[in-house]
């Protein structure tokens, strides 16, 4: 029995060692579209758009706070994210939003999307940068879920299925 | 004039054009090198600041994060984040002499004025270790605040200093007894710190800005600068600040804390580092893996070299011989 403990202890500890400390987990993905950097660009930049092309976004609304813009998203799951506009640059095509509240396997996330011009004047790649850390940011060991490994994983998933949406709403308009 | 007061007169103007050479020729053959940790690839970039190439890559521990450059030893220490470790890279030959274990998790490192001891904060442990590079290893550990993050040594009052991020605090150690000799209540979150003379500075990550300390009084002074900035550098009149979230980096002038000039770097700049010799400032890069090199006189970018996935390099990262 006390080997059997020891044991559980050795796994979680040695579990634990593969991932700790405070790194910002990065997620860079790219996708190449058959429409000009400008019509690209009108989409990217349209912050309360995002449900067109974002399948798990289910609805989106805008709300302004003070100054600053806000996208309620209710996910499919029912759940709830508030992103908060950061900055919208015309001239690099380059927009910024952060997450200020939300019940996601990730926290402290914050994005910014690109759109450059492609190999000629009607393609256009648009790129997605997220960075964001775990969930649990204190001493190991790490709750299951709120591990590095998850919060990648999810939003993998959504930068993902977010491009392959750009691209099919962009082409097929 | 005689012509032995002549003959004198022209070896003097010799002997003086000789000795302006020699500065100026030692001046132009001085080389900086920015070591760039690259925390999503495990490896350290080099970068030569005259060529404004890529030299070398380093393979170092995993997930390095935290740098200082030990100009006098010439050797570089890294802190691996992952593997809980140092890495101790030879700047002569560009290469990890030492691995060094350390059981705890290296955030901000800093060398004091002789480089002969390093001070490293130990983000989970709560802790400063001590370095010594006299035998590259660690002699001493003592506890500080929570979440310890940028350090700064200042030489002028033998201070180790420290931001307490979750805390809001900067602490203050004396450098030989290590003993606490100040709290002081900051802005939001602060990362970075730096210090320059009598004053040091503090990068406010929540609240977008960064307090001044005046060592002499006590005096604290705030300014606001761009998004989410993460570390900041001083030369004699002027303050950078690396605003991460704002992609750019804000010049300010020390005398009237007025802004001066916004420049872009590349995304998500992290780090910033001043080449004295060369007048160069250095930004790195976390979002698009680079470094972006100013020109400081003229506050005019000059090239953007990429590094490698993940830039950060926490610290002082540029080497000068």
């Amino acid at each position: 029995m006390n080997k059997f403990i020891l044991f559980l202890v050795t796994l979680i500890f040695s579990a634990s060692v593969l991932a700790h400390g405070p790194t910002p987990q990065k997620v860079q993905e790219s996708v190449t579209v058959n429409v000009s950097p400008e019509k690209a660009w009108e989409l990217v930049k349209d912050f309360g758009a995002i449900s067109t092309w974002l399948s798990s976004a289910k609805e989106t609304k805008i709300e302004k706070r003070g100054e600053d813009t806000y996208r309620i998203i209710t996910l499919e799951s029912g759940d709830k994210l508030d992103e908060k506009l950061r900055s919208t640059d015309e001239d690099l095509k380059k927009i910024r939003w952060e997450i200020t509240k939300g019940n996601v396997p990730f926290t402290d996330f914050n994005a910014y999307m690109i759109v450059s011009k492609g190999s000629n004047d009607n393609e256009s790649v648009i790129q997605w940068t997220a960075r964001f850390y775990r969930v649990y940011k204190l001493n190991p060991p790490i709750p299951e879920g709120q591990d590095d490994a998850t919060a990648k994983a999810a939003v993998q998933g959504f930068v993902d299925s977010g491009l392959a949406g750009l691209k099919k709403v962009l082409e097929s308009k | 004039m005689s012509k032995q007061k002549k003959i004198l007169l022209l070896i003097c103007a010799f002997v003086l054009a000789g000795l302006v050479s020699i500065i100026l020729l030692n001046k132009s053959h001085s080389v900086s090198k920015a070591y760039i940790t690259n925390q999503g690839e495990d490896s350290v970039s080099v970068v030569n600041l005259d060529t404004l190439k890529l030299e070398k890559k380093i393979s170092v521990g995993k997930s390095p994060l935290g740098i200082s450059i030990v100009n006098s030893k010439d050797i570089a220490v890294v802190g691996n984040i992952e593997s809980q470790s140092l890495s101790i890279i030879d700047l002569k030959v560009n290469e990890v002499i030492k691995t060094i274990p350390i059981d705890a998790t290296p955030l901000g490192i800093v060398a004091d004025a002789d480089g002969s001891r390093v001070f490293i904060t130990s983000w989970f442990k709560n802790q400063i270790l001590v370095l010594s590079t006299h035998d590259l290893t660690i002699s001493e550990a003592f506890n500080v605040g929570a979440t310890p993050s940028g350090i700064t040594f200042n030489e002028n009052y033998n201070l180790i200093i420290i931001a307490n991020r979750d805390e809001n605090t900067l602490e203050m150690y004396d450098a030989e007894s290590f003993k606490l000799k100040k709290v002081l209540r900051v802005g939001s979150h602060p990362y970075g710190v730096s210090t320059r003379n009598h004053l040091v500075f503090s990068a406010n990550v929540y609240d977008d800005t960064i307090s001044i300390v005046n060592l002499q009084n006590w005096e604290q002074k705030t300014v606001a600068v761009g998004m989410h900035p993460y570390s900041v550098a001083a030369n004699q009149d002027r303050l950078f600040v690396a605003n991460s979230q704002g992609d750019n980096i804000t010049v300010i002038n020390l005398n009237n804390l007025q802004e001066v000039k916004l420049l872009d770097a590349g995304e998500t700049p992290e780090n910033i580092a001043i080449d004295a010799i060369n007048d160069k400032l250095v930004s790195t890069n976390w979002g698009s893996d680079s470094v972006t090199v100013f020109d400081l006189n003229t506050l005019e970018q000059i090239a953007e070299i990429k590094t490698g996935l993940q830039s950060r390099s926490f610290g002082q990262f540029i080497y000068r011989k």
